[in-house]
């Protein structure tokens, strides 16, 4: 990091400590980030525990979003009738805004981790099938001959020549997919749950500690930065040859 | 043609119905010829005539409604990559692998040990001429080399014939007539037999040693031309009279077949 920066997030921080220690702001509306450390000294070992928690619904969600998304994505895209068919109703489906499903996945599944990994795993679903439908469509269909002519299973000619070649269209519906995921799981923790990141930001909420609130956060923030974070390690590993292709033009 | 040449592979009055809509539609009709090994065969005929089903046909790729297809003299019913290798007008080349590994996926997916893969990846690379690209991405080579490493690629599992859908339809005249003559190279080098289709008579005389003429919907065989200009061909033949008086016949074959396709309908038009 460049002195630079360095300097402007120090002075930023200074503006931000000044407009609470002279109260220009009420105490509600702001946490101080001197109020945020010492809310992270306090209660550091609640929010471990509310991380593990959240980072673990994550993680189940993200598995459960990928498989379902991109096997459903390959299905219809390969199977013209299946995508015809199924194309418009997820389209349509996901314009639905899915907040509004949350009571019943309460119902369904439950106050626990269930009902938050279920509504994650139905909002990072969409894009990711959608994506990978139009990238498995938009492959050459000559590709598809050549695999079977050179003695590929039907299952080989997916895994070896499909899938990699629409890995473009569905890298960005798994970035699009993983951040909704990420969101899915803490809002769906706000609105019902025994813990978790985004329990402890509505809890502390309700009971006027602001600080606390600010430091749930910047857990969040950290949870939605790791996620992105692993996707861009896992998308150079398999889209470095697409970006050397645009690098070369 | 000589009696004694085994047949690679041959067509048992294939025929395909296409429905459409509950209509069927007689895509091809009756078709049948032999092909001796290693004898350079092309397909002519107007676009939209069946030949790329017919190809696919020939490869296992694509059922047939009536007929059967003979490779070696056993029927054909699912793909024979050890036999027959088959290249398009893209050269599907897999983008994220290299010139190289592109060449060994073929033998990679039939199972062959890695050392031989590679060994046999080099040695088509020195037949066509492109040893030095590798280790480069697809991306990095020109149209007209892309399709040279398909043809390496076809060729790597030395299978009995290489059928080829009008590989260089989408290259340019330059290009294409370069191409010619590197097929005809590699073609007496390795002495494959090779099924080409092309909608350009200058190139399927230019190459061939017989050339099938289709006609349009139904598609069917019209005409078998023996194409005995002498070998090895330079560009110069095109512009003997001998090879001029050939491609006459072969367009007489095919404007005959387009009159009466007018007369039927001129929707086909």
């Amino acid at each position: 990091m460049s002195v630079r920066r360095l300097i402007v997030i120090v002075i930023a921080l200074g503006v931000w400590e000044a407009v609470r220690r002279f109260n220009l702001v009420g105490p509600l509306l702001l946490a101080s980030p001197s109020e945020i450390v010492a809310a992270l000294v306090k209660s550091w070992p609640d929010y471990l525990v509310a991380l593990r928690f959240t980072v673990s619904e994550i993680v189940i969600a993200l598995a459960f979003a990928w498989a379902l998304g991109i096997g459903a994505g390959v299905v219809a895209g390969v199977r013209p009738f299946f995508g015809a068919v199924s194309g418009p109703l997820l389209s349509s489906l996901f314009a639905v805004p899915l907040i509004t499903w949350y009571p019943l996945f309460m119902v369904w599944f439950g106050i626990g981790m269930a009902s938050k990994i279920a509504y994650a795993v139905v909002s990072g679903f969409f894009p990711i099938a959608i994506n990978t439908m139009n990238g498995v469509r938009g492959v050459d269909p000559h590709y598809f001959v050549f695999g079977r002519a050179i003695g590929c299973s039907r299952l080989q000619v997916v895994l070896r020549i499909l899938l990699p070649m629409a890995m473009p269209s569905i890298a960005s519906g798994l970035r699009i997919g993983t951040a909704l995921v990420v969101i899915g799981v803490i809002v769906a923790e706000m609105l019902a749950s025994l813990g978790g990141v985004g329990y402890q930001i509505s809890y502390y909420q309700s009971v006027y500690q602001t600080g606390h609130v600010y430091l749930g956060i910047l857990f969040a923030l950290a949870c939605a930065l790791a996620a992105n974070w692993g996707l861009s390690v896992i998308e150079r590993r398999f889209t470095h040859w697409r970006e050397l292709q645009i690098g070369e033009r | 043609m000589a009696p004694a040449i085994p047949v690679v592979i041959e067509a048992r009055g294939l025929g395909k119905i296409f429905s459409v809509e509950r209509a069927p539609i007689v895509a091809l009709q009756d078709i049948s010829f032999a092909v001796p090994e290693g004898r350079f065969v092309s397909l002519v005929g107007p676009s939209g005539c069946g030949k790329s089903t017919l190809l696919q046909m020939l490869a296992g790729l694509v059922p047939s409604t009536t007929g059967e297809v003979l490779v070696d003299g056993a029927v054909v019913r699912r793909p024979i990559p050890e036999k027959i290798s088959v290249m398009f007008q893209d050269a599907t080349l897999l983008p994220w692998k290299r010139i190289a590994e592109n060449i060994e996926f073929p033998l990679e997916i039939a199972g062959v040990p890695a050392a031989e893969r590679h060994a046999r990846a080099a040695g088509m690379l020195a037949l066509v001429g492109l040893s030095e690209f590798a280790e480069r991405y697809p991306h990095e080579l020109s149209g007209g080399m892309r399709q040279r490493i398909a043809i390496a690629r076809g060729l790597a599992p030395n299978p009995r014939i290489l059928l080829m859908d009008e590989p260089f339809g989408a290259l340019d005249e330059q290009t294409r007539i370069k191409m010619g003559h590197e097929l005809l190279r590699i073609w007496a080098k390795t002495k494959k037999t090779i099924f080409f289709i092309t909608h350009s008579l200058t190139e399927a005389l230019f190459l061939s040693d017989i050339v099938l003429v289709m006609s349009h919907r139904p598609g069917r065989i019209v005409g078998v031309i023996d194409a005995a200009l002498p070998r090895p061909r330079t560009y110069d033949i095109i512009g003997s009279a001998e090879f001029g008086a050939v491609r006459n016949r072969i367009w007489k074959l095919i404007s005959q077949d387009d009159t009466e396709a007018g007369e039927t309908g001129m929707a086909s038009l």
